[in-house]
Parts: structure tokens; C-alpha cells; sequence
């Protein structure tokens, strides 16, 4: 299909599940119309002019918190949308991102306030995510493990490793909860805009895809890595390395992950808190869908995805309706995108519709 | 003289599928009830799709089915087995861990109460089948443990179970020994005797001889000749089996054989994970500006030989040399390295990529190397420039590098695979069926290549079902049968018939271990 | 002496009795994880059928209490159950108009259900009760415990049969047993079984037998559904007496596993899905013995992994093992 058809079509999926939503809403809501002009202007930036003349501007917080979770989406996008590349379903970006986390932090509070603490917690994120990744990877090649399963199950030990560090190896006793203690200021980002959480890391995000596309188009290894998922007995057979490339796949989706864990840790919430939620990773797959699997359509889908996301909670904010909303609409979306009949099919009624109408009226 | 009723007629009919591709076009023909009726024609021809319109697979685009003077239309192959039609598909359609007994009542199973499947009964069902067709199977045996030509019995029970009035059996001895065929057409005649009609699709001459009492000629989706075998004689029916001008003879070898040779292969054998021994003690050799035929029924070890030569796969016994070194046991990119080159026997299997660019397919075997990359990085524009050197030079009908392979028709796609192969002048190229199922141009145009290659001096191992083909480019042939090599013979000095003879295992067989017997 | 020994087989079957509570749900899900696996239908959605049918259940029940208040105690708790199942066999029939009808892919409609049943239930749930956390301010019911009568003070047999604290098990672990030994004899010796083993393993041979195929899958992953809502009201009505956000914890995926794990057979997949309700059983006791409970939770992930591993290792030295016989008939030839 055509990008600019696959275009409509997600949009008007898009546009479906909104709908779906809003009718959800108003069966929940006394305010349908207040949450859901919420849910679509809240992460906008409001600028008044004040009485004296001067342009203030209001709510950058959210307009900043719409960046940083498309930053992190972003990350985590090309975490599922790499490996899918070598037709590996990775459902592993969770743990990956939890081991990054973890790795980024310890180093920044063992090697203190020092220069190299910040780019080192970088590239521990990275390798703890791609080793990770490559676990998955090395059990599907080496043993034929599916990689569903696996990816599961490495999430759950992700997270249980994740909250025995912080909890007991890591823990700051003088907190009032189970965390780390902050980390030190060398080794976190400093916010690019004032009174949010945006730093550098949003500049990172689209500078990965960029690195990622590089890869994938101009490198033997992105090469290989789109062999091996396009045909892979065909592969082997042209002496293409497929267990290599397949697992490779694994854990350059992971290292993506891992930054995305360096954000949460050093640019995000500077420190660790044992109950970090799980589920992050999921929520790459609707991305990865958004884009099609396209690497260079992530950031614009993770920017769209978490404009909807930062709405939900503008909305819960200011009106009686739970942000749960938006997993119902982000649901209804994946739904809508991955139902390939379902557009031909509406279509189809839709104009069997009309020609009843046209039929009756003629 | 008394007109048979007709059991199966074709009027017109069209298949055409929704990507435009036109199948079938004015199809007509019909066989009367009792009657054993061939469908021959080439790959592609449209013979399957005629039978999975029979059966309910497909459904015709224009025209009309009759089955006993009925007009049918069959949504469903629930529809044709309730008319009384039945198929033997090519590729065996049973489920590999159910029993014989299970495979052949499916759809149809002995219940008692509860919903419960009555074993007993199947069994006993079955084996009254087997004993009044004469196909012999053990009810309780799990069919992923038996012999194909046993399996194919059980497809045949599970058809005759059903009821099935009519049957319809596509390329039924492509994968049978030579006893099994004798058994099968047994089989089928008795069948015939007892009233079942059958029609069968074969593109073998001898089969349709010893088989059918009348004939449908297909080519290219159209009927192009029907007759009934009393009718013809020999001749007759080759000319109408072939239909038109046989293509141009591929051209003679110009150069020499010379006497050193570049390839030798001694006690090849291959043992699989299920430790049935595919291939046992194949000794070959292959000179410089020599082609080598392989002649073969089909899973006779064709192609476990193709991929111990390709390092797709580890010789259980033996080696092969290239020029002296040993090249068997390596990976399929250190063979290709020493300048083995290989067309696989199922292009969209494991020789292409067929939802990939043509650029990217034919890089796959050049990519990880100079011109085309350095240091891990691709150029793409000088990858570019020689994909559409090599759409030009070989003549290939394609929109350009960006294409998808999948996308060309199978004569051009083997055309880029041959070129991507011969790419790095190769010293011996492995060749497993490279033209089949490709439209007689492009088969003429792929022969060519093939001599082309040998005339520079390659070493070639040519692999093929089609005898005419083998005979007219090869130097030697020798058989495969069984996973041994049972005949050899020099070119010029066999014909099709004695090659079919020691295919089917029915030549005298080779005395001692003589690899160097003919020159 | 033999006092010890009976406190030991005490001690043992508290374990044994507490390891059939916790692999309830599991066991549950993981009987329709099989079934739609075998007809060749992944279902990923165990976890949002879970959710759905245990929030079904649990609001089913309150609100019957509410709306009849005159009629039978012991109905309320039925009704709850009979809206669970329904709910959660609903959503698997929307997984199979997606996949089926729509041309959806399985694992990611799967996953989209599954956040579809999350964001649903807390929805509904903060709508209803005005909380997002639990519906403790609802007076929900359980679903009746059995009881063997007679085994009061009966050493061993008393706790097996009736539990810890003699208070009998809830039906629905007598339901998963019941479910195991149906489906297990459901799939062998059925003629419904057998069709739909045979649509899942080669749909073009079950086609060609004239098998209705699709509609066996969408008895398969209905089926499927219908477990899994056991599972899950298990979970609502039993395990506990409210419903909590994301209350099957994974349950549905551990499940999935349990189905991997098991080798596709309806006996392996449940031996795995008590071997997953032993390590939260473990997780509690271990955690008595200061063994952190990130350990124990561990557990059940890591036994998986190293199963798939050790399976695949057990089937390739089989092959070698048939394949150097071959080499030695072949060398000796």
C-alpha cells in the first residue's frame, strides 16, 4: 500500500477510535464535552496576554511532559520496531528498559559527581538494554525458543531484578519510600526548558531513529537483518548470517530500550523508586503500529500517541473522567490499525448505504 | 453406439483472480463416468486450478461446471464432497499426528454417544476400504511416520471414504517409486472398473499411455487439444502433448572437456535427524567446461546432494574438492567464497526474496564484500548501477531495481537468480531444476546462460526433472535413484527411455565403484 | 516421633492445598490457552479475559444483591458467576471477529484487548464506585467453598481435603480440576477434539476434509474464553471477594507459558500451571525464611526459560543420537 493511503487509513482508524472514546466517555462522564476538549488541547501550551501587555505562557509543564513521553516512546518504538524488522515479535522492551534503568543509575551514584559519570550511565543503559535484548535473541536462534514467551518471562525477571536492586542494594534508608538516593547532579540532565522535564534526551530521540535508519538502510548488518526476516531459508542459503543478524535485531531493539531507561532515570525522575510501573514497553507496540513498522515514521507517531497520553491526564485532571479512558481509545486504536479487512469492509457498507439512499430517492 | 453420461463437463470456464492474473481462460472438456481422463500440460499451465475449481477451492470467474449432468457451484470443498468429488491433492493434505484411521474418517468420523469418536470403527472402516481397493495401511499407524507413497494411499482412502464418485488426483507419481507407480495405477484402474471416474494430472507421456482413456492438452490457462487415447497413435500424441514447435535446441558445446578435472566428489552421504539415510556413497567428477547431469524422480536425494555441495548442510560420509580443496562441510558463504555457486531448487522457497526489492535480492550474495560494501557499509549507488546493468544484460522484464522480486513472472525471477550466481564467474555452479516452471523463452534464454558458463570454462552440476533438457546440455548423465548413483552414461549415448528405466530403478544396476567410468 | 512425621505431612499439604488455590486461575487460563493453541489460534487475551470476567463477576454479584434484595443469598454469587463467564467469553469472541472476520494479527489484537480490558474494567469501576484502586466499598460475594464432612481433626487428609483451617475449598478449584480432566478427555476422544486438532495443525488438510475450519477456531478461542473466565472469577469470587486494577497480575501470560511449557498437552500444561501456583505459594513461605520475595517471583520466568531450553536441547540429541545410528549403518554399508 501506498504511504499516503496507509496515511488515511490510520488516520481514519485513529479518528474511529476517538469517536469510540468519546462514546465511552459519555456514558461514564456528566461532562463528556469538558473531558473530551481536555483530552484534545491539554497538552497545548496556553499563551495570554496579561493586562500589562506582557505574553505569558501557561501549562508548559504538560507541553513539556508531551515531549519527554514521546521522547520515551520514541525509544521504546524502535525497541519492538527493530527486532520486527527480522520478523521477531520482542515484547521484551519492559525489561529492557528496567535493566537500563538500573544500570544507568548504579553508575551514576558509584562513580559520583564526576564529568564521565553522565555519558558512562549513557552507555551502561544502552549495553544493559542490548544484553538483555540479546538473552532474548541468543534463546530464539541458539534454542527456537518463541520469542513471545520468552520476551514475557524476561520482563517479569526484569522487573523482580530491577526491585531487589533498589530495594536492598541500592535504597536510600533516609527516603520516606523504598528508592534509591537522588542521583548526583554530573550525572542527571538538566531540563532544556524551564519548569518541565525536557532536556536533552529529546533531541536524542529523533537522533536514535536517525542512527537506527542508518543502520538498517546503508549498513550489511541492517542488510542482513532485513533478509533474515524477509525470507530466512533464502537467507541461509545465500550464506547470509541469520542467527547472527536475528539476534543482533534483539539487542539493538534493547539498547534503544535501555536509553529509554536512561531517560527515566537520569533526565526523568533522577532517582529510582522500587515500584516504577511495568508497561511502558507495551505501549511501543502501539507505536511501532502507528508507524507501520516505518523506523522513520516513530517519532511522529510517538508524538501523536503521547499527545493523546499527557490529554488523558489533563483531562483527569479537570474533569471526572480517569485517564483510563485513553487506554480504552489506545486499544481501540490497535485494533482499527491492525484489522486489515476492516477499512474495505466499512467502506464497502458505506456504500451500500448510500446506494439504498440514492436507490430510495430516486 | 451408446453415449456414456458424462460425470464431469467443463463449459467455458474462466478463472481469473483478483489480482488480475487470468488462470483459466474458455476451459471445456468433459469425461464420461468410468472413464480415466489425463490433464497433461507444463507448469503453470492452469491444471491445478482447473481441479481446485473442481473441488471447491477456487470458483470459476465465467463458465459453468457440470458434475453428472448437474450444474454445480461449489463454494466450498464441503460442496464437491457432497456432489461425490474427491481430491488427491499434490501436496498431501493430512495431519501429520493423527492415525491413518483418524486422517481418513476426518469430516466424516464413526461418533457413538457423547460426541465421542468411534476408534473401533474407524479402524475397522478403514481396513474393509484398504482391503476392497487394495491399499494396503495399518489404521493405527501415525501418518507422520509412513513413507510417502503410503500416505498417499491414505489420501486415496480418505477420498473413497467419503463416497467420492469422481476423483481427482494432481501429479500423482511425482513423488512415488517406481513399484508405488505400478501399485497406484493398479489402484486406479480397479477403481475405474468399479465405476469411479477419475481424472489425473500428469505431464508424463508414459503415464498418460498406460493410464488414461482420453486426454485434455491445457497450455498457458486455454485448452489447445482433447482426444481420446484410441484415437492416437504415439505420435499423435506427442504432437498434441507439446503443441507447437519444440523450442530451439540450446547451443553445442564449443570447447573441449579437458581431462583434469575441477570438481571431485567421493563417497558422499547424508544421514538426516530422523536417521534415515538420504544419500549414500555418491562419487562424482566434473572438468572444466563440463556439465554434469543428475537424473532423478523426485526425492531421490537431488536435493540433499545440492546442499552438501552448497554447504547448506554436512556430509554424513565423503567430501567434494574444487580444484583439490576440500569445500563440503563449509558454510554456504566460505563455499561460495571458493567459487561454488548454487540455483536452488524452489526459487520462492530459498532462492529469492520475493517481498524484497530485485536490488536487494541480488545483493545477497555480494553484499558483505568489495565493490559492494567496505567496512559494513553498503553503496548503494554503485549496488544500484549494476542491479540495472543486470535487468539489461539479462533481459529481464522488470520496472527497475526498486521492484519487488515478487512481483516479476517466474522466468525473469530465475533469470536474476541465475545472474546474481554467476555473478563472481564461478568455477562450479550447482544448478537444481533451473527451469522449471519458466516460460519456454526464458527457459531458452536460461539454457543459453548455462551453456555460456560452461563455454568459459565453469564446472556445472546440472540438476533436472525435464530429460529433454538434460540430454541436450549435458556432456554425462548420471541417475540418481534411492540416494545412489545407479546409472551413468555419456551424452549421445542414452535416450530418454533407458534414463526413465534407471530412474524408476529398473536398470541393471552398476557393478563395483567405478566413478571414473566414463570419460 | 510419628509425631513429627505428621506434622511434616501437615506442613506439606497446607503447601499442596495452598499450591491448588494459587494455580486455580492459572490452571484455568492455561485449559484455554491449550484449546485455542491447538486449533491454531495464539490467544494472547487470557489476561483481559481474566480481568474482564473477574470484574463481571465481582460488580454482577454486588449489584444482584442490590436489585433483588429479596431474593436468595446464594443466588447473588451464581448470577456474578454466570455474567463472568459471558463477559469474558464475549471479549474472546471480539478477539476472534478481529482476527477472523477483520484480518487482524492474533498476538497484537491479543495485546490490544488486553489494554482494551484494563482501561474498561478501571473505568467502569471508578464510574461505579468512584474508586480506581478496588470495589471494597461494594459488598461483592464468593463463590460457595465444599466441604468434606467428617475430616475434623483428621490429620493430613482433613487439610488436603478441606484446606488450611478445615473452611474446604472453593468450588471453582474442584471447577479447574473438573475443567483439566474434560478437556484433557475432550481433545482425545472427542470427535470435536479431533477436528479441531486437526483444523490447528493443517488447516488446508481440514479444509480439504470439508471442515468447517473457521468456525472451529472460533470455537476454539471461544472455548479458550470460557476457561480463562473461570480463571478469572476465580480470581473475584474466590481467591479474593472484590475486584482490584489489574487483578490477573500476569496470570494470563504465566498461562501462555504454562502452554509452551507443557508441550502442548493438556497434562504438561497444567503441571506447569501448578508449578507456577507453587512458586507464590514458596514466595510466602520462602519469605518466612528471609529469602527476598523478588527471588521467589523469579522463579516461575526462569522455569520457563530453562524448560524451552532443556526441551529443545532433549529433542536435539535425540536426533543425534538417531542420526549417528543411521551414520553407523551408512559407514558400515
Amino acid at each position: 500500500m501506498t504511504p499516503s493511503r496507509e496515511g488515511a487509513r490510520i488516520a481514519l482508524a485513529v479518528g474511529a477510535a476517538l469517536a469510540l472514546g468519546f462514546a465511552v466517555m459519555a456514558c461514564v462522564s456528566d461532562q463528556p464535552w469538558a473531558a473530551f476538549r481536555a483530552l484534545l488541547t491539554g497538552p497545548l501550551p496556553s499563551i495570554e496576554r496579561a493586562a500589562d501587555g506582557r505574553v505569558v505562557v501557561h501549562r508548559l509543564v504538560r507541553f513539556g511532559a508531551w515531549l519527554q513521553d514521546a521522547t520515551t516512546l520514541t525509544l521504546v518504538g524502535l525497541a519492538i520496531a527493530i527486532p520486527f524488522r527480522a520478523r521477531q515479535f520482542s515484547l521484551g522492551a519492559d525489561g529492557q528498559l528496567f535493566m537500563g534503568a538500573l544500570a544507568a543509575a548504579a553508575i551514576s551514584l558509584g562513580l559520583g559527581d564526576t564529568p564521565t559519570a553522565l555519558p558512562l550511565a549513557f552507555l551502561a543503559a544502552a549495553a544493559a538494554g542490548a544484553g538483555w535484548g540479546l538473552v532474548a535473541g541468543l534463546l530464539k536462534t541458539r534454542f527456537e525458543a518463541n520469542e513471545i514467551v520468552t520476551t514475557l518471562m524476561l520482563n517479569v525477571v526484569a522487573v523482580q531484578v530491577y526491585r531487589l536492586v533498589v530495594g536492598r542494594v541500592l535504597n536510600d534508608p533516609s527516603a520516606g519510600f523504598i528508592t534509591t538516593p537522588p542521583l548526583p547532579e554530573a550525572a542527571t540532565l538538566a531540563p532544556l526548558i524551564a519548569r518541565t522535564t525536557v532536556t536533552a534526551m529529546v533531541l536524542v530521540a529523533p537522533a536514535a531513529v536517525a542512527a537506527a535508519l542508518f543502520l538498517l538502510r546503508r549498513t550489511t548488518l541492517g542488510y542482513e537483518i532485513d533478509l533474515a526476516g524477509a525470507n530466512p531459508w533464502f537467507a541461509v542459503r545465500a550464506g547470509v548470517p541469520v542467527a547472527r543478524a536475528t539476534a543482533l535485531a534483539f539487542a539493538l531493539g534493547g539498547a534503544f530500550a535501555g536509553l529509554a531507561g536512561f531517560h527515566v532515570s537520569n533526565a526523568l525522575l533522577k532517582r529510582l523508586p522500587v515500584d516504577l510501573t511495568p508497561g511502558i514497553g507495551l505501549e511501543g507496540i502501539v507505536v511501532a503500529l502507528l508507524a507501520r513498522g516505518r523506523v522513520g515514521a516513530l517519532p511522529l507517531a510517538a508524538l501523536g500517541y503521547a499527545y493523546l497520553r499527557v490529554g488523558a491526564q489533563a483531562m483527569e485532571r479537570a474533569t471526572d473522567v480517569p485517564r483510563e479512558v485513553v487506554l480504552v481509545i489506545q486499544a481501540l486504536i490497535i485494533l482499527f490499525v491492525v484489522s486489515d479487512r476492516l477499512a474495505p469492509l466499512a467502506l464497502g457498507l458505506a456504500r451500500r448505504a448510500s446506494a439504498r439512499i440514492g436507490g430510495r430517492a430516486a | 453406439m451408446t453415449v456414456a453420461p458424462l460425470a464431469i463437463a467443463l463449459e467455458g470456464v474462466e478463472k481469473r483472480y483478483p489480482n488480475g492474473t487470468l488462470a483459466n481462460s474458455g476451459v471445456s472438456f468433459a469425461v464420461a463416468a468410468g472413464e480415466i481422463h489425463a490433464l497433461v500440460g507444463e507448469n503453470g499451465a492452469g491444471k491445478s486450478t482447473v481441479m481446485k475449481m473442481l473441488y471447491g477451492l477456487e470458483r470459476p470467474t465465467a463458465g459453468a461446471l457440470r458434475i453428472h449432468g448437474r450444474p454445480v457451484d461449489f463454494r466450498h470443498p464441503g460442496d464437491a464432497i457432497a456432489a461425490g468429488v474427491g481430491l488427491v491433492a499434490q501436496h498431501l493434505n493430512l495431519v501429520p499426528s493423527l492415525t491413518v484411521a483418524e486422517n481418513v474418517v476426518l469430516g466424516h468420523e464413526p461418533r457413538r454417544a457423547g460426541g465421542r469418536l468411534d476408534r473401533a470403527a474407524a479402524a475397522a472402516r478403514v481396513r474393509a476400504l484398504a482391503e476392497q481397493s487394495g491399499l494396503a495401511v495399518d489404521p493405527a499407524a501415525t501418518v507422520a511416520s509412513l513413507p510417502v507413497g503410503v500416505r498417499q494411499r491414505v489420501e486415496i482412502l480418505k477420498v473413497l471414504h467419503r463416497g467420492a464418485r469422481i476423483l481427482l488426483l494432481d501429479e500423482p507419481t511425482a513423488v512415488l517409486t517406481p513399484p508405488e507407480t505400478a501399485t497406484l495405477f493398479a489402484t486406479l484402474r480397479q477403481l475405474a472398473e468399479a465405476g469411479r471416474t477419475i481424472l489425473v494430472i500428469t505431464h508424463k507421456l508414459d503415464e498418460v499411455k498406460a493410464l488414461a482413456g482420453g486426454v485434455t492438452v491445457l497450455c498457458q490457462g486455454r485448452v489447445t487439444g482433447s482426444a481420446r487415447m484410441a484415437e492416437l497413435d504415439e505420435g499423435a500424441l506427442s504432437h498434441l502433448m507439446v503443441g507447437r514447435d519444440l523450442p530451439p535446441p540450446p547451443p553445442r558445446r564449443t570447447a573441449r572437456t579437458r581431462p583434469v578435472p575441477r570438481v571431485v566428489a567421493r563417497g558422499l552421504g547424508y544421514v538426516d535427524d530422523d536417521g534415515a539415510i538420504r544419500l549414500r556413497d555418491v562419487g562424482f567428477d566434473v572438468a572444466p567446461g563440463e556439465i554434469l547431469g543428475i537424473a532423478g524422480v523426485e526425492g531421490n536425494g537431488q536435493d540433499v546432494l545440492a546442499r552438501l555441495l552448497s554447504g547448506a548442510a554436512i556430509p554424513s560420509a565423503g567430501d567434494a574438492r574444487l580444484d583439490g580443496r576440500v569445500f563440503t562441510g563449509l558454510s554456504p558463504r566460505a563455499v561460495h567464497a571458493l567459487g561454488v555457486a548454487v540455483v536452488t531448487e524452489d526459487r520462492l522457497h530459498d532462492g529469492a526474496a520475493p517481498t524484497l526489492s530485485i536490488l536487494d535480492n541480488l545483493l545477497a550474495t555480494r553484499y558483505a564484500r568489495p565493490p559492494l560494501s567496505r567496512r559494513g557499509l553498503i553503496d548503494r549507488g554503485t549496488a544500484r548501477r549494476w542491479a540495472q546493468a543486470v535487468i539489461d544484460g539479462f533481459g529481464v522484464r522488470a520496472a527497475g531495481p526498486d521492484q519487488p522480486m515478487g512481483a516479476l513472472s517466474g522466468g525473469n525471477m530465475q533469470k536474476l537468480i541465475l545472474a546474481r550466481e554467476i555473478a563472481d564467474a564461478p568455477a562450479f555452479l550447482v544448478a537444481s531444476q533451473p527451469t522449471r516452471g519458466v516460460d519456454i523463452a526464458a527457459a531458452s534464454a536460461l539454457q543459453s546462460r548455462l551453456a555460456a558458463l560452461r563455454d568459459q570454462g565453469a564446472a556445472i552440476l546440472l540438476i533436472s526433472a525435464d530429460l529433454d533438457e538434460l540430454l541436450a546440455l549435458s556432456d554425462r548423465i548420471a541417475v540418481l535413484y534411492r540416494g545412489r548413483i545407479v546409472a551413468r552414461f555419456a551424452a549421445g549415448a542414452v535416450d530418454a527411455q533407458t534414463l526413465g528405466l534407471h530412474m524408476t530403478g529398473l536398470g541393471p544396476s552398476l557393478d563395483g565403484d567405478d566413478h571414473d567410468a566414463v570419460a | 516421633m510419628s509425631l513429627d512425621l505428621v506434622a511434616a505431612g501437615t506442613v506439606a499439604t497446607v503447601v499442596v492445598a495452598g499450591t491448588l488455590r494459587a494455580a486455580t486461575p492459572i490452571i484455568f487460563a492455561s485449559l484455554g490457552g491449550l484449546i485455542s493453541e491447538l486449533a491454531g489460534c495464539i490467544n494472547v487475551a487470557l489476561e483481559g479475559v481474566m480481568l474482564v470476567a473477574a470484574f463481571a463477576g465481582v460488580i454482577t454479584s454486588a449489584y444482584s444483591a442490590l436489585w433483588f434484595p429479596d431474593a436468595p443469598l446464594w443466588l447473588h454469587p451464581w448470577l456474578g458467576c454466570a455474567a463472568g463467564l459471558l463477559a469474558g467469553t464475549a471479549l474472546a469472541g471480539l478477539l476472534a471477529v478481529f482476527h477472523l472476520e477483520l484480518g487482524a494479527d492474533l498476538i497484537v489484537a491479543g495485546i490490544g484487548l488486553n489494554i482494551l480490558a484494563q482501561g474498561l474494567t478501571v473505568l467502569l469501576m471508578a464510574h461505579l464506585t468512584g474508586d480506581k484502586g478496588s470495589t471494597a466499598s461494594l459488598t461483592s460475594f464468593a463463590l460457595p467453598n465444599l466441604r468434606w464432612p467428617g475430616m475434623d481433626g483428621v490429620p493430613v487428609l482433613g487439610v488436603l481435603l478441606n484446606g488450611d483451617g478445615d473452611a474446604g475449598h472453593n468450588v471453582l478449584v474442584y471447577g479447574a480440576l473438573a475443567a483439566t480432566g474434560w478437556v484433557a478427555w475432550a481433545l482425545r476422544h472427542t470427535v470435536f477434539g479431533l477436528r479441531l486438532r486437526a483444523a490447528g495443525e493443517n488447516a488446508e488438510a481440514a479444509l480439504a476434509a470439508g471442515l468447517p475450519v473457521k468456525r472451529l477456531r472460533y470455537a476454539g478461542l471461544l472455548l479458550s474464553g470460557l476457561l480463562a473466565s473461570g480463571g478469572g472469577v476465580f480470581l473475584g469470587m474466590g481467591y479474593l471477594t472484590l475486584f482490584q486494577a489489574d487483578m490477573a497480575a500476569g496470570r494470563g501470560y504465566l498461562a501462555l507459558a504454562a502452554v509452551f511449557l507443557g508441550g502442548h498437552r493438556p497434562l504438561g500444561t497444567v503441571a506447569a500451571a501448578l508449578v507456577f501456583g507453587g512458586a507464590t505459594v514458596m514466595a510466602a513461605r520462602l519469605g518466612l525464611l528471609a529469602v527476598p520475595a523478588e527471588v521467589v517471583f523469579m522463579i516461575p520466568p526462569l522455569v520457563t526459560i530453562a524448560a524451552l531450553v532443556l526441551v529443545k536441547q532433549h529433542q536435539r540429541l535425540a536426533a543425534r543420537r538417531r542420526a549417528a545410528a543411521g551414520r553407523a549403518t551408512l559407514l558400515s554399508s
